[in-house]
């Protein structure tokens, strides 16, 4: 079931929020300070999204587009290609789960992050989307883990067996399964992790530059 | 046109894609996924019938559930909203996550998460 707005609203929430991130955090009336780079994860992110927001915005409106309205189907597709990029992708890598993921290089979306991570697209992309995934190779390697492969096992045996009319019977099988998946998951993601280091230190670099770059792209806060 | 299934991937292929970035052949066109939203494909590169979320689902229909073999977030940005799709292999987000897409992101096929989605949930960031 659909837990957010749907696109309007939530556009309108995004420009709420980035009026909320960028007028706050007054100081002496008329000064205006130079702006830090946020310390917390969760505020970097919020920085991050409002600069993005603010280019793609202005980028669209260049092109007579926007976010904020219903479009039709065909309005959609116009406002998809100069946002997301269209025409065979340019970037292109596979991760060791076996998913080779793609993003376009000619959108608005596009633009925007060159204007924060620089022109060096794939070594943002390739970072961002080996770090974005760790969680899910360490997923890949649990599964080939043989005792999660055997606790996998016996609770689909035991499923298939009880059918959906009494699961409860399954719930000493459920109970070892998630055992063994909350005993192998921190290990294998620091496994994972440090396997994945060069892409790691490349991602805190490349994001601690946007940083402040976005600085530049969000109104000065005064 | 499913492309392969898991049980055909062969360790050593696995072992090959995990000493790093390969480049492959992208999808020949961008995804058709509505502005906004999350979409997945019962064919690769996305083709056949398309199923698109605005929001979370914790149980896929049926007719994509375990039968999804491409994807791609049209996330809008900006800051509190949740851009980025996390797919999960069990309804309910349990199981192990897929894959964590940013906005703009595709994935034309998946040799490991071929027909393996049920359920996805927007977040902040992987």
């Amino acid at each position: 079931m659909p837990r957010l707005p749907p696109l309007p609203l939530r556009a309108l929430c995004a420009a709420a929020a980035v009026a909320a991130l960028t007028s706050g955090c007054a100081s002496t009336p008329g000064s205006v300070r130079p702006p830090d780079v946020p310390a917390a994860e969760r505020a970097g992110d919020d920085l991050l999204k409002s600069a993005q927001h603010t280019l793609v915005t202005r980028c669209l409106q260049a092109r007579g587009l926007t976010l904020d309205r219903k479009a039709s189907v065909a309005e959609d597709r116009r406002l998809q290609a100069a946002l997301f990029g269209s025409g065979p992708s340019e970037l292109s890598l596979t991760l060791p789960t076996g998913h080779t993921v793609t993003a376009h290089t000619d959108g608005c979306l596009a633009d925007a992050r060159r204007t924060l991570y620089g022109d060096d697209e794939r070594s943002w992309f390739t970072a961002e989307v080996t770090v974005n995934n760790l969680r899910a190779e360490a997923g890949a390697r649990m599964n080939e883990d043989p005792d999660f492969q055997e606790a996998l096992a016996r609770r689909n045996r035991c499923t298939a067996a009880a059918r959906a009319a009494a699961p409860e019977r399954c719930a000493r099988e459920e109970a070892e399964l998630a055992e063994v998946r909350s005993r192998l998951e921190p290990e294998l993601l620091a496994e994972v992790r440090a396997l994945r280091d060069k892409e790691l230190t490349a991602y805190r670099q490349l994001r601690n530059r946007a940083l402040h770059r976005a600085l530049d792209v969000v109104p000065a806060r005064s | 046109m499913k492309l392969l299934t898991k049980s055909l991937i062969p360790a050593a292929a696995a072992a090959l894609l995990l000493t790093g970035a390969l480049a492959t052949a992208a999808p020949a066109a961008a995804a058709d996924c509505p502005s906004g939203h999350f979409c997945a494909w019962e064919h690769t590169n996305f083709d056949g019938q398309r199923a698109n979320w605005s929001g979370d689902d914790g149980w896929w229909e049926s007719w994509i559930a375990d039968e999804d073999s491409s994807w791609a977030n049209h996330g809008i940005s900006g800051p509190g909203i949740p851009d980025h799709v996390k797919v999960y292999s069990r309804a309910h987000q349990g199981g192990h996550m897929t894959i964590c897409l940013a906005p703009g992101q595709e994935v034309g096929y998946s040799a490991a998460a071929n027909d393996d989605g049920d359920s996805h949930t927007w977040a902040m960031s992987c």
